[in-house]
């Protein structure tokens, strides 16, 4: 066998065994009693509409999962699709879920494990949460130390319950009924209105199929096994459900039937008098094996989700460290299981908040697994090829997201108040730490991003704004004109390869405004050619320094203004652009629209006036100053890239040449400039800069605090020293800092 | 160099371990290598982590080993899939013609070694090939020099 094929060893009869075995433990043997004092015997009808509003989103998920058989499930599609700010809830979304399902289930544990061994509440704990905590710490401490699960034992322990089941069913179809179903006030004492409210509390029980997206990597042949088992574990508890459901309010009346042990009371009167012991600790052993395996596939399947989240970025790898003698993921494992024994103290005396919590965090990420699946089909992404594609598209995975929002409004305020503030605290984390870290855009991001001009400006500036920053520095170098693009290529690429960074190659196209960007990309052919030739060029260039190229082409209306824009797209830290009479298109238009851009500078700018790029001997004027701190950087850079020889410049006033040494001398050696020549003038600042160009091969200049871009953009003749001299000049600018709160809404 | 280290298999299981293992093979002379991480499969139940997760922690592991050894020492690397990690080194071993299994037990407790099968046991008690076992040379002398 390959290693392709030993790496994925879990076969169809796997696959369906992890859904059925995670779902089963919760709708049979915990439930019932409880939702059927919410809805009467309707709620087996609850049952079968949770049925249906998983079947619509597993077809969703099955479609998502054979398109990108990835660890991390629902996560990992929302994240590609709707891009990490959305990912990043969904993550919360999809782990805290999973971690308020581990609490139910051991509560349900609890209670079972609390009719078979007396067990002492403790403080403020009461038996059953003693219990589930016990529960709760040996599942979490099995999946630390990961005893070795094998093969078989999975769909064993799942043949063996629903063969349990199979026989509690037969059994309880003979004490069954008609008039105990319906004695206590027919077949809805609370109305059909009950429902609802009913499938709100058990769509817990249906928490399961998506598990096995998120084992995907490891399943033979996921595009066929995938779909079946998703979508069939799915229609198999529903029908079980539905099932055993009645049968149960056909032994038990629904207002007598116990919400903590169901099962055992209804197999203590369906059973014939000498069985009845027996059976009802076979019963119950049964349902400690279920809830246990449930809880054991939502421990396993939460530590998948983070594995993936820290490999995007969104949580620190830290948490995704293997054990060296366990290769278990314990840290992981560890915080999971820290929060669902939280979780079990704190909510676990009441059961249905612990469900519902778990639900309202699934059907958010269901909502949005539904949305990204249609985000992945409209922005026509090249690499998503599913094998399974949802019927009757769009509506399924429409009716999907509404049908799991509108689930949500029939829960009560607690669980959606707490489902909240985790998605609250998920935006919050995703614009604190992970923006800084991630550095997958999304294809929602960049479809809007890529169609800046035809979409409306909200959307595109709400797409930049939650826009990665990445960790990687990415100098960005806007290409207008072959001719001077070489020197251009070279700065760049020494300064993304100083800062271990990224260069990014953009050919800005500009085109006429009588030509509309769409009939412009028809002609896109000519436009490839050039924008190939160019961009290619650029990538040998820059290879030569060993730094990684990227190359885009933007087509625009626009031409100096375009830059601000593809600066923020492509999330630079610096741009690198030229500035001359033949470079993008002409400046003065819209000067206000300008001014306001420039002042706002989205990161560092260098601006090469290029007259050829020759780093001999550099010369870098200063006034001390953060743009000055840019120039410095620059300097250094050059100096040790190409061994240049820098000198200094500090313009003084007239007689105060002594401290202008002192201070230069300072900031010399401030910014790691010590051995520079230092050399300080006294008079008119820019004949002096003028005058010790003369000996300088290029001139490094920090603008001034009052935007020097903007008057060069003007083409106001302020800064003469540009024209003026003969030698290359590069002026910088540094980025303008803006608050967290200013980027948001500014 | 003896014909026993000509062509050694090194297991790594984790970057600490294979830093052990380069450690203490570095005073001895070799020819080429073979080091392995076997990412243990349930055979059919979801495994303990996900495998691109144990692919990447196997990469950290190879990666200490190349950086240990630079280039002056023939090393190729390989991850391996299996239900028994000993069978997957063994089967390793047949594949590369190896003259040994060279392994750098670091310990653990006696309960730690019964949950993880121990596999340095199954190593040496199920091989059909010699077994090198080389001390922990920073356990052992407390110092960092090779010899």
């Amino acid at each position: 066998m390959s290693d392709e094929e030993l790496a994925k060893d879990l076969g169809l009869l796997s696959a369906m065994t992890i859904g059925i075995g995670t779902m089963i433990g919760a709708g049979i043997f915990v439930l019932p009693g409880v939702a059927a004092q919410e809805a009467g015997p309707v709620v087996v009808a609850s049952f079968v509409v949770g049925g249906v509003v998983a079947m619509i989103n597993a077809f969703s998920v099955s479609e998502l999962g054979t398109a990108m058989p990835k660890a991390g499930g629902g996560y990992y599609y929302i994240n590609r699709s709707l891009g990490p700010l959305f990912g990043s809830i969904a993550g919360m979304g999809d782990w805290m879920g999973l971690a308020f399902a581990s609490a139910f289930y051991c509560i349900g544990f609890g209670q079972y494990l609390t009719t078979l061994a007396p067990i002492p509440g403790l403080l403020f704990l009461s038996d059953i949460q003693v219990g589930a905590l016990i529960a709760g710490i040996v599942f979490v401490g099995v999946n630390y130390a990961g005893a070795k699960e094998t093969g078989g034992v999975q769909s064993v322990i799942v043949l063996v319950l629903l063969g349990i089941l199979s026989i509690f069913a037969v059994f309880g179809w003979l004490s069954f009924d008609y008039a105990t179903l319906t004695g206590s006030g027919g077949l809805t004492p609370m109305g059909y209105g009950a429902i609802l409210p009913g499938t709100a509390v058990v769509f817990v029980s249906f928490l399961g199929y998506a598990k096995i997206a998120t084992v995907a990597e490891e399943l033979k042949n996921p595009g066929r096994n995938l779909p079946i088992a998703v979508i069939g574990s799915v229609a198999i508890v529903t029908v079980i459900y539905g099932i055993l459901v009645t049968i149960m309010l056909g032994v038990v009346p629904w207002n007598d039937l116990s919400p903590n042990a169901p099962v055992a009371q209804v197999t203590e009167i369906a059973f014939p008098g000498g069985l009845t012991g027996l059976a009802v600790t076979i019963v119950t052993l049964a349902a400690l094996l279920a809830t246990a395996s449930s809880a054991n596939a939502s421990i396993l399947a939460s530590a998948r989700i983070n594995f993936a989240m820290g490999r995007d970025g969104i949580v620190t790898d830290w948490l995704n460290d293997i054990h060296p003698s366990f290769a278990t993921p314990y840290r992981s494992i560890l915080v999971t299981g820290g929060v669902i024994i939280v979780f079990i103290a704190a909510l676990g005396r009441d059961l249905e908040v612990l469900a519902k919590a778990a639900s309202v965090l699934h059907l958010i990420v269901y909502a949005l697994i539904n949305v990204g699946l249609i985000v992945f089909r409209e922005a026509d992404v090249e690499e998503y090829d599913p094998d399974f594609t949802v019927p009757l598209y769009p509506v399924t995975p429409i009716l999907g997201a509404v049908a799991s929002l509108a689930l949500v409004t029939f829960m009560d305020t607690i669980e959606i108040a707490l489902s909240l503030a985790f998605v609250v605290t998920a935006v919050a984390w995703y614009l604190v730490y992970a923006r800084r870290h991630t550095v997958y855009e999304g294809e929602l991001g960049k479809f809007v991003t890529e169609r800046s001009d035809e979409m409306p400006d909200i959307a595109v500036s709400a797409a930049e704004t939650v826009a990665p920053d990445g960790g990687d520095y990415r100098v960005m170098v806007p290409l207008a004109n072959p001719e001077h693009e070489e020197d251009l290529i070279t700065l760049a690429s020494a300064m993304a390869k100083a800062n271990d960074g990224t260069l990014v190659a953009t050919h800005i196209v500009t085109v006429p405004d009588q030509t509309s960007l769409s009939s412009a990309r028809e002609r896109a052919d000519d436009i490839d050619t050039t924008s190939e030739r160019l961009l290619e060029r650029a990538r040998e260039n820059a290879e030569t320094f060993g730094v990684p190229v990227e190359t885009h082409t933007i087509l625009s209306h626009r031409g100096f203004e375009q830059i601000f824009d593809a600066a923020r797209t492509h999330d630079a830290d610096q741009v690198v652009m030229g500035w001359g009479p033949d470079s993008h298109g002409s400046p003065g238009r819209a000067e206000s629209a300008i001014d306001e851009m420039t002042g706002d500078l989205p990161c560092d700018f260098l601006v090469l006036r290029d007259r050829g790029l020759d780093t001999e001997r550099i010369l870098v004027p200063t006034a001390g100053g953060p743009d000055s701190d840019l120039s410095a950087e620059i300097a250094t850079i050059l100096r040790r890239e190409f061994g240049s020889k820098v000198t200094l410049l500090y313009v003084a006033d007239e007689g105060e040449s002594a401290e202008g040494a002192d201070f230069l001398a300072g900031w010399a050696g401030d910014h790691d400039l010590g051995d520079a020549d230092l050399r300080v003038e006294t008079g008119d600042v820019e004949t002096a800069i003028e005058s010790a160009a003369d000996d300088a091969t290029l001139v490094v200049i920090g603008a001034s605090e009052q935007g020097l871009l903007q008057r060069l953009v003007r083409g106001s003749v302020v800064m003469d020293v540009v024209d003026d001299v003969d030698c290359s000049v590069i002026l910088a600018q540094k980025r303008t800092e803006r608050s967290l709160v200013e980027r948001l809404f500014g | 160099m003896s014909d026993l280290l000509d062509r050694v298999v090194l297991p790594v299981a984790h970057d600490d371990d294979a830093t052990a293992t380069a450690r203490a093979l570095d005073g001895h002379e070799f020819g080429s290598a073979l080091a392995v991480h076997v990412v243990e499969k349930a055979g059919g139940a979801p495994d303990k982590a996900s495998v691109e997760q144990r692919e990447e922690a196997a990469e950290e592991a190879f990666s200490v080993l190349r950086a240990y050894f630079d280039d002056e020492v023939d090393l190729e690397t390989r991850i391996l899939y299996g239900t028994d990690v000993a069978d997957a080194i063994f089967e390793a071993a047949d594949d590369y013609g190896a003259s040994s299994i060279v392994i750098t037990p670091r310990g653990g407790s006696r309960w730690i070694q019964l949950l993880t099968g121990d596999v340095a046991l199954s190593l040496v008690t199920e091989t059909d090939r010699p077994v090198v076992v080389l001390p922990d040379v920073e356990e052992e002398t407390g110092g960092s020099d090779g010899e």
